[in-house]
């Protein structure tokens, strides 16, 4: 045991100084004095392949929420493999920030017990169990936007109808556009993708309406949206409150996202249980749509 | 004559703080859970109570550094070896275990020191979503049991703890995590002979019946606990320091502009004229926000991970942080505790022979939980129209 470690570990901030360093915590679990509550060293196996690097893009609500004091190694785990459970039963397809999307869910109050919503993601976040989306569209010429959690038990059904990404990680700024551009027809018929391809981006620029808008987007990089034609003065505050220095800040980076060591830790794990869950879900698509759906 | 007196009262004084030492409990948890006198605001002090054992050790780290590596090595290895050995060879449950006692509703059970290691959402079996607590029972053993007659004469006994017949409860001291005992001081180690395990990083003290009195060396588990159950939960907060009164306790504080000068964030008028004749007690002031025990009562328990002995316990605000250490004990709750006599509890507590030849399966769910092996949750419709039918 590396004493000096243990030493250094003890020292906490007084805000904290009723808790255990999760150094200390890992440790106690794995103590050979530890009697019965004792982890057994996991055997890894080294024939297990490696994910591919696109995984954490595919499935990026399995890395755990990067704060530093909310992490424990045991809690992700059992967070991990619920979600996996859920992924076994319903399919949740692979989809991102601009794809068009239908959910199919159980609502006590709609008549026929079932609602089903057709949209274009507009948002995706969230870790682990807390993860979920945003579907947006325009029903008797009003925006509507529905939040969903990608885990909750109610929902039936999860469908794809247009796979694609777009060129921002949000697209809350259709709210201010025109909304043509987030209007999407809920009789859309699901457009099948030739096997193989890379998932295409949709590179359409938005152009939006006029001011007042819901954020002052002219200070955020956007480039999925044309020019916005303000006057000279929003883009000179613009330059006065940037940030540019913050995507030179290795430190920020490191903070804010889990490290790569460990994401390919976590992904390897959901890569080895995804294969078989989704070799199941062919069989079961095979077999083709159950009575209930 | 005066130097050998002198001496005389130390040895004394020297005995008497080890007996107490061993005799009664130790330290951390009494002092604020059950030594708490009945103040206005908080007790705080900064004097150990007169059972205080020193735990660490002064010179540990310096003696490590004279040491080899190998030296080091060694030592580890003969302590894991001598600890595994002696919990085979000396350890209080070869004699087998105590007799058990039936459940009643007056019965105080145990409670269990878990560590809490984060907040997940769970959905029930209607769709509803809430967020559970995981705790994790992290390596528990039963250090010692107090029976009441010895409990009385403890500080920390309270009077109300009488009655016609004499004391009701006795104690019981539970330690979590398991240590190397270099670490500690000689006193604070033979705390533990008796129960024959490894000294621990923290203990804590529950107040138990005789009925419910528990051998000393037990191993507690999470399924100390049942699904379904309610429990207590006491834990101390998140310290902040000292604070002002628009931290502590929410005060709106002053105009941020207009001429305003050194009054954002100060408390106002404290005290009026007249009869009210000055400020109040238990006027809100600044002071010491934080690191203090706060109880959650009747927090039901949802799901327990046997393998990892984690119990997922209702509700996002168990306090601390994570990490911390939580106290877990059942419920006092009235109506609760009564409705415990259907589904009775481990008397005194789990031992792994209670399940018979079957193992306990991996993950235990309560029924009215949504187990994510299910399929989807649907309403039923016909409900729905005979609802409508019926208005």
């Amino acid at each position: 045991m590396n004493f000096s470690l243990f030493c250094s570990a003890l020292v906490v901030p007084c805000r904290f100084s009723n808790t255990l360093a999760t150094k200390l915590v890992e440790r106690h679990r794995k103590s050979k004095l530890a009697s019965h509550t004792r982890e057994e060293a996991e055997t890894k196996d080294t024939t297990v392949l490696t994910a591919p690097r696109d995984y954490k893009f595919v499935y990026p609500e399995f890395l755990p929420d990067p704060t530093w004091w909310k992490r424990d190694r045991i809690r992700e785990k059992l967070e991990r493999e619920d979600m996996m459970r859920r992924r076994s039963v319903i399919e949740i397809p692979e989809f991102y920030v601009g794809t068009v999307m239908a959910v199919e869910s159980s609502d006590k109050y709609a008549p026929g017990k079932k609602n089903r919503f057709v949209g274009i993601c507009i948002q995706r976040g969230g870790h682990g169990l807390r993860a979920g989306f945003t579907l947006r569209n325009v029903i008797d010429g009003q925006g509507v936007e529905v939040q969903y959690d990608l885990y909750n038990p109610t929902i039936i059904r999860l469908e794809v109808l247009k796979l694609e990404k777009r060129l921002d990680d949000e697209l809350l700024y259709l709210r201010d556009a025109p909304q043509e551009y987030s209007t999407v027809p809920f009789d859309m018929e699901p457009v099948v993708l030739p096997p193989g391809i890379a998932v295409p981006i949709n590179t359409m620029k938005v152009k939006l309406g006029p001011r007042p808008w819901h954020e002052r987007w002219e200070r955020q990089e956007l480039k999925g949206v044309e020019d916005l034609g303000l006057p000279e003065r929003f883009y000179k505050r613009a330059a006065e409150v940037a940030k540019p220095w913050q995507k030179h800040d290795l430190m920020r980076d490191y903070r804010l996202a889990i490290n790569e060591d460990e994401t390919e830790e976590i992904m390897t794990d959901v890569y080895g249980k995804m294969q078989g869950i989704e070799t199941q879900q062919k069989l079961r698509r095979r077999q083709g749509p159950g009575p209930a759906k | 004559m005066a130097a050998p007196m002198k001496s005389v009262a130390c040895l004394i004084r020297g005995t008497c703080f080890l007996q107490n030492a061993i005799l009664h409990d130790t330290r951390f948890m009494p002092r604020a859970c059950t030594h708490l006198q009945i103040t206005r605001g908080r007790r705080r002090t900064c004097r150990p109570p007169s059972w205080f054992v020193r735990t660490r050790t002064k010179s540990h780290h310096l003696n490590q550094q004279e040491l080899t590596a190998e030296n080091k090595g060694f030592l580890t290895e003969y302590v894991e070896d001598f600890y595994t050995k002696k919990f085979e060879e000396t350890s209080p449950l070869k004699d087998g275990p105590w007799e058990r006692h039936e459940w009643h509703s007056h019965t105080f059970r145990t409670g269990v020191l878990a560590v809490k290691i984060g907040v997940i959402p769970q959905w029930d079996n209607q769709g509803r979503k809430f967020h559970t607590t995981l705790l994790q029972v992290l390596d528990n053993h039963v250090i010692r049991y107090v029976p009441p007659p010895v409990f009385e004469q403890s500080p920390a006994f309270k009077s109300h703890w009488r009655n016609r017949n004499g004391p009701k409860y006795g104690s019981v001291v539970v330690g979590a995590l398991s240590c190397d005992p270099q670490l500690f001081t000689k006193e604070y180690n033979n705390l533990f002979t008796e129960a024959g395990v490894p000294p621990k990083r923290k203990l804590t003290r529950f107040i138990v019946t005789p009925n419910a009195a528990v051998q000393p060396g037990t191993p507690l588990f999470a399924t100390h606990f049942k699904v379904g159950d309610y429990v207590d939960v006491q834990a101390k907060t998140i310290g902040h320091g000292f604070q002002g009164v628009v931290k502590r306790w929410g005060f709106k504080g002053g105009p941020a502009s207009h001429g305003t000068t050194k009054w954002h964030r100060r408390p106002g008028s404290m005290g009026g004229g007249r009869e009210k004749s000055g400020v109040w007690k238990g006027k809100k002031m600044p002071g010491h926000m934080g690191m203090d025990w706060r109880t959650l009562r009747g927090l039901k328990i949802w799901r327990i991970n046997t393998k990892y002995n984690v119990l997922y316990v209702h509700g996002p605000c168990i306090p601390g942080p994570n990490h911390c250490y939580v106290r877990i004990m059942d419920t006092t709750l009235f109506y609760r505790k009564q409705a415990m006599e259907d589904q009775p509890p481990y008397m005194p507590t789990f031992f792994p022979e209670d399940t018979g030849d079957s193992d306990l399966p991996e993950e235990i769910v309560d029924e009215k939980l949504f187990s994510f092996k299910e399929p989807s949750i649907r309403y039923e419709e016909e409900a729905s129209t005979t609802k409508k039918a019926k208005r």
